[in-house]
Formats: structure tokens, sequence, C-alpha cells
């Protein structure tokens, strides 16, 4: 059994937004498709998936098990899903159903449910074992962690014995350690002769699952071949492109280069204080997230809190900011922090703005308060590359990417000596991520300030901080 | 992948906003300026409305007394506009009075927290506990009845609603992060009130206080209409029914007239309420 796309076309209102020629899928060997966000690799899983949103027109056949299925004809496949052909979706702590335990959910896919609920439990029960999460069955999933939920997504996705299965984005939002799992996981179901199609901006995960790697821009392939080959030495400069914007090969002027041995710090360790805290400790709900954590950050300092998903590095950074009350120790602010010298950037910067209000209103507002440099604003706009015209915007009419680069401007404009930014580029792909980390840091050379990153991304930890603090939860 | 909106820039002006209004929402305003017109309009046409001329006894519509005259030999037309005046002053008065208390006293609750919170709170409670109608019944006995009082009691019943809807909504906007970030800003409250909660609150305030003035329309004529409202010979909508039902065989439009213009303000207004904006 395989899998063929031929001539698949999507268009809305007449421009196209993806077109793929020809695409086949064999059992045994995974295929993944790489690119940013935009590039139309989220709509080439629904158009073969067949749940392509109703504005947006499609052509093209789809041919699996030898019968051909129309694209534009979405109802047909239905009866495909679970059986034949199956979605694993992305954030699984928000795709399982929260009103419902494990084994109840994952059971309603089995092929035998509706008729002998019994042999269907039974059968929610063996795929839950075998991925070595059957301790889950009885709980529901908001008591799960982020592996665990990943891999009840997995046994609810694949239960109905489908031989497709389609991954769109799905190590989004996990941390390294649920990562391996995922890969496992998917490792396991194309070794026993399923097709997998991977749609991801997450290099490393192509690697690891081999098989072909598809690079995708402005709706079309631009590159094929083995990953190996492709992520590894690629042909196309939009490849190198993107292969460059791996955190772990940034060679930006901010990046203070540690491997030289000459550490060229501009932290002063003599300098004034900035942040001391004296053997912290915070919990919640009767479980400990850290304790005995003592900390000085000075002028300049840069440090990473990596660790994790739910491990407390947010909670840690909430403390150090004063934002929450420590359950034990003392938090120390120098004086010179009041008067909003410090400053958060938010993992989704669309709720951290003024949500039914233009751009430009919340920012006159700061400007007003602050009073920075005449013309300071209309300056940063354009070292972030963003047009003045975004400002007369809401926040949800503003894509994620330049929505952080309008925090980082935000943050700037009071000129801070503090900045903790929490995952900040965690929900972009990797150009955008490297484009705004790049303004986030111009700014933090340019102004001396210090900064304390949250993130789970181990690779960017490193590359961005001096000094990484791993919080294990 | 978004689809295409046709959702109105924020930053259009207003008047363009208006013009983007459904054709039920047109229909609906229409009725609402015509009914409005007539209540303002009347008050030259037919100055008194309390003037009798016993000879007049039940005559007919005509071209002059459009819907007759009644058994005291007043003017039905007049009435009802004065009624429609009436009615409409006060529940927009009513309903004014409830959003501005309901709505400062709930930011302040969820705002302050603590103690504050508690108070409210508990009074809210207090009042949900009992029908609203009671509670216009119990202020109007207390006070002898009266225009006035029947003002203090629906507001009075009212307040509890914004109050509730406000308190809920303002504490989950106050302890978002876009409240932290203002607040490491150092942009002050008004900041708050004026770009994170008012934005956010708006929409549902003008919906509620759209069925507000339809709820206090229907509450007053129905005092009226079982004599505890507005006392005679000042015209009232609910009265007014009651006052017609004897000659309902005679004259129908008599009682028919009222009917219909409460029919209208409820029809209007609940067409008038757009598609609410669910953030």
């Amino acid at each position: 059994m395989n899998m063929h796309v031929q001539g698949l076309v999507v268009t809305h209102t007449g421009r196209t937004l993806l077109d793929v020629d020809d695409l086949r899928l064999e059992r045994g060997r995974a295929v993944t498709i790489v690119g940013e966000s935009g590039s139309g690799k989220s709509l080439l899983a629904h158009a073969v998936m067949g749940t392509l949103g109703a504005g947006l027109e499609a052509q093209g056949r789809v041919v699996i098990e030898g019968t051909s299925y129309d694209v534009a004809e979405r109802r047909a496949r239905r009866r495909l899903w679970g059986r034949v052909m199956a979605l694993l979706p992305q954030e699984p702590v928000l795709a399982l159903d929260p009103t419902m335990r494990v084994r109840g959910q994952v059971a309603e896919g089995a092929a035998s449910f509706w008729s002998d609920r019994r042999s269907g439990y039974r059968a929610a029960e063996e795929v839950l074992g075998t991925l070595g999460v059957a301790g889950a069955a009885r709980r529901y999933p908001h008591t799960l962690s982020g592996g665990m939920a990943q891999r009840v997504a997995f046994a609810a996705a694949t239960i109905g014995g489908a031989r497709v299965l389609i991954a769109d984005e799905p190590s989004k939002g996990l941390d390294d350690h649920a990562r391996n799992d995922l890969t496992v996981l998917l490792h396991r179901h194309v070794t026993a002769g399923g097709i997998l199609l991977t749609i991801t901006h997450d290099l490393d995960l192509g690697r690891d699952l081999g098989g072909d790697v598809l690079v995708m821009r402005d709706a079309g392939i631009v590159e094929r071949g083995p990953a190996h080959q492709v992520l590894i030495t690629p042909s196309h400069p939009y490849t190198r492109r993107l292969l460059a914007a791996e955190p772990g090969r940034w060679r930006h002027l901010w990046v203070r280069d540690r491997t030289s041995g000459a550490t060229e710090r501009t932290a002063d360790p003599g300098g004034p204080t900035l942040v001391q805290t004296d053997r912290v400790a915070k919990g919640f709900a009767g479980r400990t997230l850290f304790s005995d954590v003592s900390l000085t950050i000075r002028p300049g300092d840069r440090l990473a809190l990596a660790g994790p998903s739910g491990s407390g590095k947010t909670t840690l950074g909430n403390v150090l900011l004063r934002l929450l009350q420590p359950d034990a120790g003392s938090v120390r602010h120098t004086q010179e922090l009041a008067g909003g010298r410090l400053q958060k950037l938010y993992q989704d910067p669309a709720v951290a703005f003024p949500s039914r209000v233009p751009i430009g209103a919340a920012l006159a507002d700061v400007v007003r308060r602050h009073r920075p440099a005449p013309g300071r604003l209309t300056s940063l706009l354009a070292a972030m590359r963003l047009d003045e015209s975004l400002l007369q915007r809401t926040p949800g009419q503003v894509s994620g990417g330049e929505l952080q680069r309008l925090s980082i401007i935000r943050a700037i404009l009071v000129d801070p000596l503090l900045i903790f930014a929490d995952e900040p580029t965690s929900r972009l792909d990797l150009v955008t991520q490297e484009e705004t980390m790049c303004c986030l840091m111009e700014q933090v050379e340019r102004s001396g300030c210090a900064l304390v990153l949250v993130t789970h991304n181990q690779a960017l930890a490193h590359t961005v901080a001096d000094r990484v603090l791993a919080v294990a939860g | 992948m978004s689809t295409a909106t046709t959702t109105v820039p924020a930053h259009w002006p207003r008047w363009q906003r208006l013009r983007r209004l459904s054709p039920t929402q047109r229909c609906a305003a229409a009725a609402l300026v015509l009914l409005g017109l007539f209540a303002v309009a009347g008050a030259w046409v037919w100055p008194d409305p309390a003037a009798q001329d016993l000879s007049r006894f039940l005559e007919p519509p005509s071209l002059a007394e459009p819907l007759g005259r009644d058994h005291l030999g007043r003017s039905v037309a007049g009435r009802l506009a004065s009624a429609t005046r009436l009615s409409l002053a006060t529940a927009v008065a009513c309903v004014a009075t409830a959003v501005v208390a309901g709505a400062l006293a709930g930011v302040l609750a969820a705002w302050r927290g603590g103690i504050v919170d508690t108070v409210l709170h508990g009074l809210s409670e207090a009042f949900v506990a009992l029908p609203a109608l009671l509670v216009v019944l119990l202020v109007s006995a207390m006070s002898g009845g009266g225009l006035w009082t029947l003002y203090a009691g629906l507001a009075l019943a009212q307040w509890v609603e914004y109050f509730r809807v406000v308190r809920a909504r303002s504490a989950l906007v106050l302890s978002g992060p876009a409240v932290e970030a203002a607040g490491l800003l150092q942009l002050g409250p008004l900041h708050v009130l004026r770009r994170h909660l008012w934005p956010d609150l708006r929409p549902l305030l003008t919906t509620m206080a759209t069925f507000g003035v339809g709820t206090s329309v229907l509450a007053l004529s129905t005092l009226g209409f079982v004599g505890v409202g507005i006392a005679p010979p000042t015209p009232e909508l609910g009265l007014m029914i009651t006052e017609a039902f004897p000659y309902y065989d005679e004259a129908p439009w008599m009682s028919l007239a009222p009917a219909l213009v409460l029919a209208t303000v409820l029809v209007g207004l609940l067409g008038l309420r757009g598609k609410e904006s669910v953030s």
C-alpha cells in the first residue's frame, strides 16, 4: 500500500496557497515537510485528510490503497478517518477532551467500540499499555504531563489501525524529553509498515525521523531528498537559510563566544546587584517546584532558565520579578529597578497587549508616561524592520513574530535595566525566531541591560545566555 | 489559514461603522426612531392628555384623532404618546443609573478585592434572592407610590446584574498578562480603565442595557396593568390597557394600540442588538 498525491493546488480568492505536483508516500519510509509558517505545509495535511476550510478551493487527486479521491470532494474520505488514515494533532493537551477519562476517549477510536464497548475498552487498555501509559487509563487529560498526553493522543489516533499517519507540528510546545519519546513513537509506526507524513518546523525532528524531507516555501516545494542529505548538506539557498536559523548555528555579533576561552563578559562581576535572591522556594498545591535558589543578577548579565515544561521556569522568573511571593527565602531588588525599569516579554504577545485597542494607542500611553527621546518609537520601529501602519491594527491583526517585536519595542521604550523574556519565541518558526531574537539581543547589547531568558530549547539557551540555570522540576 | 473577514477595522471612524448595520438592525432602528418621534411630537399635537370631553365618549378613529377617544372623551393618541414618552424616559433613566452604579461597583469589587468585594458581593447576593418586581413593589409600598419610587425600585432591582457581570469580567481582565504588563510599565489605573477594562466591557454593557430598557418598559407596564404602578390620570401603557378592557367590544383599538407600542419597543430593541463579538 502507498499513498500518492497528484497535482494538488489549493487557492483562496485567486491566490495560490499550495501547489504540489507529485508526492509519493511509501510504507516504512517517513516523509517530513519542513518550512516556515505560511508556506502552506499545514494546508497539505488538511487537503490530504479532507479537512480543508470551506473558503478554500482545491483541485487534484489523492490515491490511497488504489482508490482515487478528488481533493475538492471532502466527504468521501470521512469513512477513512481512524481506519485508514489518522491525524496526530498538535498540542495534545489541548486536543484531548478535558471532560472524558483517557480510556474512554481512546476507546472511541477502536473499530469494535460501537458494537461492543467492553472490547473497545480492552483494546484501549492494551494500546495504552504498549505505549507505557497504562496508568493513565482512568485519569483525566489535565492531570497528565506533556509527554504522557502526547502518548495518549498517539494511542487515540492510531487505535483504529490507520496505516497512514499525518502528524501536524507534533513537537510544538514539547520539551526535549517528550520530543524524544515522540520520535520513538513515530519511528515505531514507520518500522511497523506504516505511512508517516510529518509537518514540522523542527529540523531536528526531521533529522531524527530520517526518510525523505521536503522543504516548502511560498506554496511550493523547493527541495526534496533524503533527510541526511537535505538537512545536513542542502543545495537550495532557502534550505541553507533555514539551517542557518537554528540557534546552535547563529553567528551574530551579539553572540558571546564562550568556546574561545577568553570570555569577554560585559557583565562586571563587581558591579552593582540588580536582583538578589536568597534561598527562595515555591510550590503549588503541595508540590515543590524549586527550593534553595540563590541568584545574583548584575547589569549586562544574560541568564537562561532552561528545563522541561511544567518545571517551574516561569514561576521562578515571576518570583525574581516579585510578581509572585516566594514560599521561603527573599528577593531583593535594587532601588533603580523601581519606576518600570524591569520589563517582561510574554510567550504569547497577543495577550500582553490590550486586545481591543490599536497597538499604537497602547504604545502612545507608554510614551506619554515615560517620555523617551522624541522620535525613539519611529527609530525603534525602523530598527525592528516594522512598518508604521502596523500601529493602527489591534493585536489580533498582527502576526506573532511582528507582535513579539512590537512588545520588545514597548519594553525598550522605558529604557529597562532588566528584561525577563518568558519563552519569547517558542511559538515562532525558525527564521522568525532568529529575526526576533536578533532584534531583542541587538537592543540588549546596545543598552547593556540584563536579560533573563526562559526557554525549553537548550540550544537557544546556550547560544543566548552566559549562564544557564537548569530548572529540573 | 484565515478566510476573508468582513470585520470593520478598529481605527475606522464611528459613522463608517454605523453604515455596516445589517438590514434587521436598520429596520429595528427605524421603528424605534419612529416611535420616539411619535412620543416627542405627541406633546405638541396633544398638549394635555388628561383633557376630558364627555360628549365625545368612545368616538371612533378619525383623521384628527387617529385612535379615537376613550370612555372619558380623552384623546387616545395623545395619551399613548404621553405614555410612550413616560415609559421610554423612565426605562432609559433606570438602566443608565443601574449601569453606572453596577459597573462602578463591579470594577471596584474586582480591583480592590478583600472586604470591599465581600461586602458588595454579599449585597448583590441578597438582591438576587429577591424577585425584581418584589423589590420594586417593596420600594413603592415603603414610600407611597409615584414615579420616583418606581424609578428607584427598578434601578435598585437592575444594578445587580450589571454588577455581577462586570465584576466577573473585570476580574478576568485584571488578572491577565496584559494588565500585568501595564503594571510593569507603570501606566497607572487610568490606562487600565481606558484601554483594558472599558473596551472589553463596552460591548457587554451595550447588549445588556438594550435588554434592560426592554425589561424596564415591560416592568413599568406590568405594574400599571395590575394597578400598583403610576396612579391615574397619568397615562401609562399598562394602565391604558386595563382601562380599555371593559370597552374592548366597542373600541378594540383602545387596548390594542398600547400593546402594539410595547411590542414595537421590545422587538425593536431585540433587533437592534448586533452580533456580539467574542474575544
